[in-house]
């Protein structure tokens, strides 16, 4: 266990490495922004031989999915990753291929969406793909994202899954960071994930078949989208099956939400991705302060472990979902999958609040966390919660100043 | 916790010093954390790198506002509103510049909270380089040194390890190392104090009203505004016109891809330092080469 080789890695390192040790045969890329180093390190690894197989550049991200899905309907190990308006550009292909139901792992660096444009992370790209029928992982640390992209060949390749994979990670705060990783022995890792045995036929230049069939009258249609989500449901026991083994053999293990101080506490933060970090610490501190606080980290966002979610949040008195992503109209776009979690169970919180933050790059301080703990103490807030101040205000109103004078030019 | 901040300009190797510091105190057994940022500026432009290092596993992420090593790799910085490299240091933090200026000077002048260690990096950066601007292997090794977390071993070990994932060749990485030392040996140790934690406080929120939508769009209707962006702080060389040899062609004014040189009253051509960016075209491009180039730093010190 752990014959593997520690090092300070970013967020796309790990990432291309995961891929590395998942012994990968093909990656279509597209390589301009908002393409990332990822696909820049694998194409290194190509050139200089340390991976065998195929790159790729493709014109856009639409014909890269379209590519990955094609690629793995012929019995290849497929990875690819994106970001950003990269991901939503190539939207209609993810649809497409999940319902192909053939195996890869994607990677998105999580970045905010246009307009107003800006470069910085909030979660919104990633939510976009929410309905698509990928199974999702959401890493807070390199090292997670590192296994993550392991563990979801394991979950893609499932006989019973045959999904693709999704490993999210945010932009600058983990693509950017680098950390200690331990990147593990490529005889351990090829044990833990031997060559991909496609579960159904593959496309054979002797054997033809058609994979993007059309049927008409809705009852074939709906029968194939059902099988998706049984399919998308079982993710949830094979990411278990697959987290137990990892663990046993990597020494990390995993389960779909990370419970952190939550058995005791009286309320509960509920985020996703690195700014859990930020939640861990500020959860310490409340401690520290005598408010017995809580974090649940939703590690598998699809299929929703609502079970998971549920056993941690029964009997916590209150609890607050922070959002990096808006749904106009709505607000926080994991909050209802929340609160339909916990609809009509005994010991459900009495209180849920949804709370959006960092959006598009900015901070969630760690005064912050107490803010949201008066809120949820405070009977009159029904939120939605933004987490702006009049320092933030201070900050638009001043370059809406320069936006919109009177005069200008030189 | 320690919490280091870099400041210098794209070029230089400030991300570089991060990773080597970071992969220094990693390699001393610490836990650490390191990360550049910077927009979509180019070389020239002032970037920010940050490190943390500790014992326990590091639970904060992201830009660090109060920085208990500063790390201020460019003096020509010091002055630059946009980029206040001595913001959120207090009383606790230990201010290193790579600077001949004095330091009681520095502190007065800029009412830094502290007096500043000052070292001048770049004589001893071009003896083992032979560029002086090439702060990678010095701003780590004085950032090492004045940690006190690592050894000249630890930041040889990182130097071999980050640079040699650049492709430097054993001869070049010898060399970086001996510059190392040299900077490892003329530092000592700073003596840091572990913060005090200071209780979480609630704040207080902005509760946002709907507004008119010629408000709440984000639309721009003062044209013009770039002026108000001050790319001169981009510069790291500088064109300068010398009228004696200049014959109005023009020539630099058409070829300027910022539109910062104007023709004045009597035709003459005239740079906006305030804006531009020190590509230097206009100096290629003089058909009577009567565009000098002087280094930033110089520029300064004839202002």
């Amino acid at each position: 266990m752990n014959n593997g080789k520690r090092r300070m890695l970013t967020g796309n390192k790990a990432a291309a490495w995961g891929a590395r040790r998942a012994g990968i045969e093909y990656v279509p890329a597209f390589p301009i922004t908002p393409q990332t180093e990822i696909v820049e390190t694998l194409a290194q690894w190509f050139a200089d031989g340390s991976l065998k197989g195929r790159f790729t550049n493709m014109d856009s991200e639409h014909s890269m999915f379209m590519a990955a899905g094609a690629a793995a309907a012929t019995g290849v190990r497929v990875f690819t990753a994106s970001s950003s308006q990269g991901i939503l550009y190539g939207l209609e292909s993810l649809y497409t291929v999940t319902g192909w139901r053939v195996p890869f792992v994607m990677v998105n660096v999580s970045r905010a969406l246009a307009t107003p444009i800006t470069l910085e992370p909030d979660h919104n790209d990633v939510m976009s793909t929410r309905d698509c029928g990928l199974v999702q992982l959401h890493a807070e640390t390199c090292q997670e994202v590192l296994d993550f992209v392991l563990m979801g060949y394991k979950i893609a390749e499932h006989s019973q899954v045959s999904l693709p994979v999704l490993v999210n990670m945010d932009g600058f705060v983990l693509s950017f960071s680098r950390e200690p990783v331990l990147i593990p022995d490529e005889k351990e890792a090829r044990q833990f994930l031997p060559s991909f045995e496609p579960a159904q036929p593959v496309f054979n230049a002797t054997a033809p078949l058609a994979r993007a069939s059309a049927v008409f009258g809705g009852g074939t249609y709906m029968y194939f989208r059902i099988q998706q989500d049984l399919a998308a449901r079982h993710a949830e026991t094979v990411f278990n099956e697959t987290a137990k083994e990892f663990g046993e053999r990597f020494g990390r293990f995993y389960e779909p939400v990370e419970r952190f101080q939550t058995d005791d506490a009286d309320l509960v933060f509920v985020m996703s991705n690195s700014f859990a970090t930020k939640g861990k610490a500020a959860v310490q501190k409340l401690r520290r302060q005598g408010i017995k606080a809580g974090l649940l980290k939703i590690s598998l966002f699809r299929p929703f472990p609502a079970e998971a979610v549920a056993s941690a949040l029964m009997g916590r008195e209150k609890v607050a979902v922070i959002d990096q992503n808006l749904s106009p109209g709505v607000g926080g776009i994991t909050y209802p999958e929340i609160v339909t979690a916990l609809y009509g169970r005994p010991g459900a919180p009495k209180k849920i609040l949804s709370v959006i933050g960092g959006l598009g790059g900015k901070d969630i301080r760690e005064n912050e966390f107490m803010t949201v703990v008066d809120k949820l103490n405070d009977p009159e807030e029904k939120g939605p919660v933004y987490l702006y101040d009049e320092k933030d205000w201070a900050q638009f109103q001043a370059l809406a100043k320069i936006a919109r004078a009177e005069k200008g030019g030189p | 916790m320690l919490r280091v901040r870099l400041h210098g300009r794209g070029g230089q190797g400030i991300k570089t010093a991060s990773q080597i510091l970071g992969s220094a105190a990693f390699l001393a057994g610490h836990q650490a954390q390191d990360f550049p940022l910077y927009g979509a500026e180019r070389r020239g432009a002032p970037i920010v790198a940050f490190a943390r290092i500790d014992d326990a596993p590091i639970l904060e992420r992201g830009p660090i506002a109060i920085p208990d090593l500063l790390l201020i790799g460019d003096d020509t910085l010091l002055e630059d509103p946009q980029v206040a490299p001595a913001c959120g240091a207090d009383e606790w933090t230990t201010i290193f510049i790579n600077t001949e200026q004095e330091a009681l000077k520095l502190k007065d002048r800029l009412s830094l909270p502290g007096l500043p260690v000052v070292c001048s990096l770049g004589p001893l950066t071009r003896k083992h380089l032979g560029d002086p601007r090439i702060l990678s292997v010095s701003l780590a090794a004085a950032g090492g040194r004045l940690s006190g977390r690592v050894s000249l071993d630890h930041l040889n070990e990182a130097i071999d390890i980050e640079l040699g994932a650049l492709g430097l060749d054993r001869q070049t990485l010898k060399k970086n190392q001996d510059l190392a030392a040299e900077v490892f040996a003329a530092l000592s140790p700073a003596v840091f104090e572990e913060r005090q934690e200071k209780p979480l406080v609630a704040g207080q929120l902005k509760v946002l009203e709907q507004q008119e939508v010629a408000q709440a769009a984000p639309l721009i209707t003062a044209t013009g505004n770039m002026q108000e962006r001050k790319t001169g702080n981009w510069r790291v060389q500088h064109p300068v016109i010398d009228y004696g040899e200049c014959n109005n062609c023009l020539i630099c004014y058409a070829r300027c891809p910022e539109g910062v040189i104007a023709a004045d009253a009597e035709g003459k051509p005239v740079i906006d330092y305030d804006h531009c960016k020190g590509c230097l075209i206009c100096a290629q491009e003089c058909p009577r080469h009567a565009i000098r180039t002087l280094w930033e730093r110089e520029s300064h010190e004839q202002r």
